[in-house]
């Protein structure tokens, strides 16, 4: 019924069509011609591709950007989970530390950035000065600025921002789950942690493929928190992708370069983005 | 056992919540406490300087207001464009799935990193003489938040059951009049918290903003943020007034549409 015929050459045209055809022309202008645009701006020049293989800052970008979305998916994962089990089994306040525990993820990410620069900051911040108040010898923490511990502290903040969001999604994953199941499972004699194993982690699989998929698509873009944090150094210890692709645009004015390396980006995304796109179907 | 969860579970919320909790102090400290040893945690003398040096006498009250000008504009653009699509996917029939594949593509569009289409964008908009403008940027931001509304708004038209609708243009009403008159009163709180998540991803975004805006005229509050952060002398109190400010608007609307979060954090995936 819904289905009508267009007059001119008796084609049907969905009705729908017409409704969705608004949306679609904006999304072709803003995103798929753009991206035909850097496809262009990429082949303007053979070498931008030759160059992607022989250029180690590139390599080492993408290598840092690979251990810190891997290093703080894991980490958020398993932080996730377990306040979202430890949070579920309290009896009461359970909407109170629920909220709170979200804020973090809230703040616009360059604020929360700023805030870890006030903390980081070895001379004068707030977490060498409480640790030192505590009686720790904290000359050689230098996190942010420091080489050799400047990805791991961006990993830190990066832990501390999305953590809540892992634990929001394993949340609402854990109180979807059917009570049946864990109830059988009890009768049955199995203890908590079988029940954990056997029963709720196979049915909470779904949540935790999206969560981890929604975030780990995230993750690879990472830009706001190291702009702010440490633009990429000391030396190139934070250097990530995009912020590579940052700097060869807009600092060097190599678009054409910047473009092509945006591309490696683009597949690393597709890998999650079809994944996530199945597991939404899925539900 | 009952008491160590429950001192784990506030030992978290304090972890959460300390960094935030410590920008606020200092956007409140005299120059001399902000950094004093031992650290000052509680009973520093406060003082609301640095609030009126970033908002009366600073730029920070011109990137607010351009912040809140392109939220706004940039949410109503893209609820203008993306529910009339959600409706259209959700409530017509389409041959060979073709509902699913738009649907699909829509999505994809919002899973494009944003250092991939910024510099065509950049260039794109500079050839328009766009950019350093609201308008620019409000036009990026549509197009961002766009796949969103339709997916969000998708889920709750499909959560009305057809019958209303088809009963009330039974009566006379024209599909456009079901919509506007039937259908969308019930999908209000969907609405609302669809809005507000347009709003928040609006006002905290940053990549975008920091390249395509050089002046106090386009600014907007991270950009004004960052640019503070990256001088070469901070003034720490000044931009963690700013950024305490640009955190409360997320907050409330966070609180306001807290029943939706999960909802729209999963771009509509986990009904939550």
């Amino acid at each position: 019924m819904s289905v009508i015929a267009a007059p001119a050459r008796g084609r049907r045209v969905p009705e729908g069509f017409w409704w969705v055809f608004p949306s679609i022309l904006v999304l072709l202008a803003l995103s798929i011609y753009p991206l035909l645009y850097a496809v262009k701006l990429s082949l303007a020049d053979r070498r931008n591709f030759t160059r992607l293989l022989s250029d180690r800052l590139f390599f080492t970008a993408g290598v840092q950007t690979i251990v810190l979305t891997l290093a703080a998916l894991a980490i958020e994962f398993a932080l996730g989970l377990a306040l979202a089990v430890l949070i579920d089994s309290l009896a009461r306040g359970r909407t109170f530390f629920r909220t709170a525990l979200l804020v973090p993820m809230l703040l616009p990410p360059v604020v929360a950035a700023v805030a870890w620069r006030l903390i980081y900051n070895p001379q004068f911040g707030v977490l060498n000065g409480s640790l030192r108040r505590l009686g720790f010898d904290t000359s050689h923490l230098t996190w942010t600025s420091g080489e050799g511990s400047a990805l791991a502290s961006v990993i830190l903040v990066d832990v501390w921002e999305w953590t809540p969001f892992l634990f929001l999604l394993l949340s609402a994953g854990l109180q979807a789950i059917p009570t049946e199941p864990l109830e059988a499972a009890r009768v049955d004699g199995a203890g908590a942690w079988r029940i954990f194993c056997d029963v709720t982690l196979p049915l909470l699989k779904p949540t935790i493929v999206l969560a981890l998929l929604l975030r780990g698509m995230d993750l690879v873009r990472i830009f706001d928190q190291i702009f702010i944090l440490t633009q990429g150094g000391p030396g190139t210890a934070t250097e990530t992708v995009s912020l590579y692709i940052y700097r060869t645009a807009f600092r060097f004015s190599n678009f054409g370069y910047a473009a092509a390396m945006s591309f490696v980006l683009l597949a690393a995304t597709l890998l999650f983005s079809r994944g996530l796109l199945k597991a939404m179907r899925a539900r | 056992m009952k008491i160590f969860r429950y001192g784990a579970a506030v030992i978290a919320v304090v972890i959460a919540l300390a960094p935030v909790y410590w920008l606020v102090t200092i956007s409140l400290k005299r120059e001399v406490d902000q950094f004093a040893y031992p650290p000052q945690w509680i009973g520093f003398t406060t003082t609301l300087a640095h609030y009126r040096e970033a908002f009366a006498g600073g730029s920070f009250a011109a990137y607010f207001e351009n912040s809140v000008f392109l939220a706004a504009i940039s949410t109503v653009a893209a609820l203008l464009a993306g529910v009339p699509a959600a409706y259209g996917l959700a409530r017509f029939e389409w041959p060979r799935k073709w509902d699913e594949r738009i649907g699909d593509w829509i999505l994809s569009t919002r899973m494009l990193p944003p250092i991939v289409t910024i510099v065509p964008l950049f260039l794109m908009l500079r050839e328009a003489r766009l950019l350093n403008s609201l308008s620019g940027l409000a036009i990026v931001y549509t197009g961002f938040n766009l796949p969103f509304v339709v997916w969000m708004m998708r889920g709750f038209f499909e959560e009305v059951p057809r019958e209303i609708e088809e009963a009330a243009m039974l009566d006379g009403e024209s599909r456009m009049g079901a919509l506007l008159r039937i259908v969308l009163p019930l999908v209000k709180p969907g609405l609302a918290a669809t809005a507000v998540f347009c709003l928040v991803v609006a006002w905290n975004e940053f990549l975008f903003a920091l390249i395509l805006t050089e002046t106090d005229a386009a600014m907007t509050l991270p950009v004004g943020i960052a640019s503070h952060v990256t001088q070469y002398e901070i003034q720490w109190g000044v931009m963690s007034a700013a950024g305490v400010v640009a955190m409360i608007p997320v907050l409330i609307f966070a609180a306001a549409a807290q029943k939706y979060l999960v909802r729209g954090l999963s771009l509509g995936a986990v009904k939550g």
